[in-house]
């Protein structure tokens, strides 16, 4: 049998002291812009490389606070491959306050109006500083397909809803492709 | 009658003749005629010209002296065409193309038309004394006969053109070519002393020791000139000189001249070609040059003698005082005082040589480079030739086409191009010190490195490499190519500080004495005189663009090096980083070296304090492992490269002892801890069979799969890499560095994804290890399998731009379509990644037009947008 007599050297990563852990604590006044710089920008990062299909933003040219948002019709909803545009403006104090959110391209949907005003907890009374980007579009995409009609903003649609096979007539006679910006 | 009708100022003339007087013109014009005719016919008779005379007199009296004249002219022509051309012409119809003409037919045809012509020169000789005897000094006399005498000249000339055969003038060609030759070979043939039988007669047959020092012989010629041998020569010379007279005498004066002046240029050429040939080991300038003296000079010397050397120059001469003036000629031998025609001749044969070897030197430039530094004799001749000659924009274009053609191919490796673009530099610095062509020849070898992927990597390798990076090349192994150059460097810069700091006037007015302007071939845009080092280093680093590039490189390089060692022996790295550091900041570099340090420092520290409570319980038989043989190194991971972690279940004592030992780190470096990165690092182990015992130098997952099998002797792959905890196919390819020992067997398992591994208990003397019974095997296995345990900086090059990708295609989604520098500033605003983005508007477009072509994205009217 074989024995096996080792002399071994192996290499180690050096663990720099503990990290500390960001934004445990709230601090919703005093916040400066500049964590609010980074988170921004660290969701953009987590949205560009997360890859959901679907679903994407990006910040206007010169103004990380003001956000383009693009959400397309998932699969075997009415909304199938129709694509609507988003705009996204956060307040100085995200993530403490919901950003505000509007769809730009006119949606038939019973929660969302005639301008693009979106009712959705998540965006109201229901907001966490733990949501992000990517959380809300993906919200609102799901939000297309499963509709709250208890409360809607658009009665005609919330009426029609029932009737799948003539709301999605509504919908594509609504349909404008978006313009790009 | 008609004449009583015709003009009124003839009248008078035609009444005095009387019907006697008629009578008499006539008989006098045949009786002329019929002299004249048996004068030129009458082979060598001169008794018809009496007769002549008396009808001259008889002509003249009735003003008739032109058309005797003219009609004796063309007589002569006639006749000199009849007898004299014709003829000479039909010794050389036997003449094939291929210069069979003998030598004696030559000279007996000339000598047959210049005998012709003497005797018509002496007719015409007859006629203009019975002329002038009439006359009586009315004419100038002198005047006359040598107008008369060029009017023959003329007609001889233009009879001899008008029926030139075409192949006369390679006739003559080919008649000096074999004069030159056999000269040659006289002068030649002086010094193989030893081999008296063979000198001289006919080099051809010479063996080739004699051949060698019949070469050597021709350098030297001039040194003892043999008196006996130039009587030879003289002899040989006067023939010629003999020829080229008559030749000219004939009116072939530039003909006969082209014919010896082409004759010698290619024999001048088929010399330089024939001592320089493919030997770049030797300087040839100065042999060529005394060979000149020698050999051609001497020809023209004595037969610009024999001429007279006058004919042919004066009419040039008056124009051409100045360089030569300027070049005053020291050494011409068994010649006193070089006549001007032969110092023009000199020059002219020097600019032919100088240019011909130049050309001969450019056309193989390619291969002298390589064959670079031997070569350097080769290069310093080619610096001569230029300076000389001046044309340095043929060799730049010559040589880029050979680049282009045999270098900056498909099929040329990466280091073979950096090794040849580091000697180009080399050698072009010999010859153009300025390093303005270096500039034009460099920019194709750099643009093409560029685009190859692994540039970076071997000018890296290169760079730091003992071996200068190419295996192949032997010799100079101690010294990297990064320590030559700096070494080189330093030189220049301590030339440079002298000038600097020592300057004092006289030196200064030296300096300005020495300046020369640029090349005129120098693009000014390119280079400039005020770069006067050329910095190879530079230069080679400008091919990658930007020195962090190279200092990525060169990390990854160093952190693949340093996690292989099992020593902490650093010293060579530290020697290298010394040297680059002049160049860039190495900053995390240090740091990683000084990780090493530490770690050393560390490492002892640790197993000095360590109580080992765990090893002391368990038995330290078979499976134990003690602290002794276990090193550690300790990185800071900010400043190292991306470390390819791979999960690794490494044997229970040896991660007891991890963890004892990290723990024991804790505790003298508290609040540090250690993360191990279990796959990295060297393992020595020793396998003892029955029969014999060897030792491995592996890996750890290596190291980790072996010892699987210390208790169970077969495992199908499936079950051994959920054991070692890596994935299926990364144990599939370790493994095969077992098999390929012949340790392990692999055998087809259930199904086609499970194979079945077993230990080799007996010895097995496969091929691979046939013949190491017994004896230690110690290898370090990694490289060879293209396994490497840093992220190469292609890697992360790809994984930086599939993050710009994601954003770039992120952003058009929401904003449609988007212009090239909208996307590029939207780029550097919000791609805040590690890295951030650092790009070019140029680098971003190629990116961009890469995506295009991957149908990504579509370009329209300059603007971007996706592709659906």
């Amino acid at each position: 049998m074989a024995a096996v007599n080792q002399d071994n050297s192996l290499v180690v990563a050096g663990a720099t002291a503990p990290s500390n852990s960001k934004q445990s604590q709230p601090r919703p006044k005093t916040l400066d812009s500049q964590s609010v710089l980074k988170r921004l920008q660290s969701e953009l990062m987590a949205l560009m490389m997360s890859g959901d299909s679907g679903i994407s933003a990006f910040p206007e040219e010169d103004n990380i606070f003001c956000w383009k948002g693009t959400i397309i019709g998932s699969k075997e909803t009415v909304f199938e491959g129709t694509e609507y545009r988003l705009s996204l403006t956060f307040p100085n104090d995200y993530p403490f306050k919901p950003p505000k959110v509007k769809f730009e391209t006119v949606l038939f949907h019973p929660n969302v109006d005639l301008v693009g005003n979106i009712c959705l907890d998540i965006l109201q009374d229901k907001w966490s500083s733990a949501y992000d980007v990517r959380t809300i579009l993906l919200s609102i995409q799901s939000l297309l397909g499963e509709p709250n009609i208890s409360s809607p903003l658009n009665a005609q649609a919330a009426q029609l809803w029932s009737n799948q096979e003539e709301y999605r007539k509504m919908v594509e006679k609504l349909y404008k492709v978006p313009k790009p910006l | 009658m008609a004449d009583s009708i015709s003009s009124v100022c003839n009248l008078a003339v035609l009444d005095k003749l009387s019907d006697d007087s008629i009578n008499e013109i006539l008989e006098s014009y045949s009786g002329f005629c019929a002299a004249t005719d048996t004068l030129l016919t009458g082979a060598g008779d001169l008794s018809a010209g009496q007769q002549i005379v008396s009808h001259v007199h008889g002509l003249c009296k009735h003003g008739l002296e032109s058309l005797l004249r003219d009609y004796f002219l063309g007589a002569l022509e006639r006749t000199f065409e009849k007898n004299g051309a014709l003829k000479f012409w039909r010794h050389f119809e036997a003449y094939d193309g291929d210069g069979s003409i003998e030598e004696e037919v030559f000279y007996n045809a000339l000598e047959e038309i210049a005998m012709e012509k003497q005797y018509q020169e002496k007719c015409l000789l007859i006629l203009v004394h019975a002329l002038q005897s009439y006359n009586q000094g009315s004419h100038d006399s002198d005047d006359y006969r040598a107008q008369l005498f060029a009017k023959y000249q003329l007609s001889v000339s233009s009879v001899l053109m008008a029926t030139l055969p075409r192949h006369f003038p390679e006739v003559l060609h080919w008649y000096f070519k074999g004069r030159l030759e056999e000269l040659s070979t006289i002068m030649g043939g002086e010094f193989p002393r030893d081999h008296d039988e063979d000198d001289g007669a006919d080099d051809m047959d010479v063996d080739d020791k004699c051949k060698v020092s019949y070469r050597s012989g021709q350098m030297e010629i001039d040194e003892c000139y043999p008196q006996g041998r130039f009587l030879d020569n003289n002899k040989l010379v006067n023939n010629i000189g003999k020829v080229v007279r008559d030749l000219r005498s004939l009116g072939f004066t530039s003909m006969a001249e082209d014919a010896y002046a082409s004759a010698i240029f290619l024999f001048l050429k088929a010399k330089v070609h024939d001592l320089a040939g493919d030997d770049y080991r030797v300087s040839f300038l100065e042999s060529i040059k005394r060979w000149i003296q020698a050999v051609p000079l001497q020809f023209l010397h004595a037969l610009l003698a024999y001429l007279g050397d006058t004919v042919s120059y004066d009419s040039a001469s008056s124009g051409f005082k100045s360089p030569l003036a300027s070049c005053p000629n020291t050494f011409y031998p068994g010649i006193d005082i070089p006549s001007e025609g032969l110092v023009r001749w000199q020059l002219r044969l020097e600019y032919f040589a100088y240019e011909t070897l130049q050309d001969l030197r450019i056309a193989k430039l390619f291969e002298i480079i390589v064959d670079y530094p031997d070569s350097s004799p080769a290069i310093e001749d080619l610096k001569q030739c230029l300076e000389y000659t001046g044309q340095h924009s043929k060799l730049v274009e010559s040589f880029i086409t050979a680049l282009r053609y045999r270098l900056l191919t498909a099929g040329a490796s990466t280091n073979d191009i950096l090794h040849q673009y580091v000697s180009t530099i080399k050698a072009l610095r010999t010859i153009d010190p300025a390093g303005v062509f270096l500039e034009s020849v460099g920019e194709p070898i750099r643009d093409y490195l560029r685009g190859r992927k692994d540039t970076i990597k071997c000018i890296v390798t290169m760079l730091t490499d003992g071996t200068g990076g190419n295996s192949n090349v032997s010799g100079n192994t101690g010294d990297s190519l990064l320590e030559e150059l700096n070494r080189d460097e330093e030189n220049q810069e301590n030339t440079g500080l002298d000038d600097d700091f020592h300057t004092d006037d006289k030196q200064a007015w030296i300096n300005a004495l020495r300046w020369e302007p640029d090349p005129v071939e120098a693009d000014p845009l390119k280079g400039s005189r005020n770069r006067r080092k050329v910095d190879i280093l530079g230069m080679i680093v400008g091919i990658i663009g930007s020195k962090d590039q190279l200092v990525n490189e060169y990390r990854v390089m160093l952190a693949e090096k340093l996690l292989n060692k099992s020593d902490y022996d650093i010293d060579t790295e530290i020697r290298t980083l010394e040297l680059l550091k002049a160049k860039s900041s190495m900053q995390k570099c240090e740091i990683m070296l000084n990780d090493l340090i530490d770690s050393k420092r560390t490492n002892s520290n640790i197993k000095a304090t360590i109580s080992q409570p765990s090893q002391m319980g368990t038995d330290l038989g078979d499976k134990g492992v003690s602290m002794d043989n276990f090193d550690a190194t300790i990185i800071s991971s900010n400043f190292w490269p991306q470390i390819q972690d791979e999960s690794l279940n490494v044997p229970g004592p040896v991660d007891q002892l991890l963890s004892d030992y990290a723990k024991r780190f804790n505790e003298i470096k508290t609040p540090r801890k250690l993360l191990w990165k279990k796959s990295l690092g060297t393992v020595k182990l020793e396998l003892q069979f029955d029969d014999r015992a060897v030792q491995f130098m592996v890996a750890p997952i290596q190291a980790a799969i072996i010892m699987q099998f210390q208790d169970q002797t077969s495992w199908t792959s499936k079950d051994l890499a959920a054991a070692i905890g890596v994935p299926v196919d990364i144990l599939n390819r370790r493994i095969n560095f077992w098999i390929s020992k012949g340790i392990l067997a692999e055998s087809p398992g259930a199904d086609s994804e499970d194979h079945m591994f077993t230990l080799m208990e007996g010895m097995v003397d496969t091929g691979k290890n046939g013949g190491n019974n017994g004896s230690i095997e110690d290898l370090v296995v990694g490289d060879e399998e293209g396994e490497s345990s840093v992220a190469s900086v292609e890697d992360q090059l790809r994984k930086e731009m599939t993050v710009y990708e994601k954003f770039i295609l992120g952003m058009l989604t929401n904003f449609g379509s988007m212009a090239l520098d909208r996307i590029h500033n939207t780029l550097k605003m919000f791609c805040i990644a590690d890295p951030p983005y650092d790009k070019t508007l140029q680098q971003l477009q190629s990116f961009l037009s890469g995506l295009v072509s991957e149908e990504k994205l579509e370009l329209r009217d300059g603007m971007y947008v996706l592709k659906k």
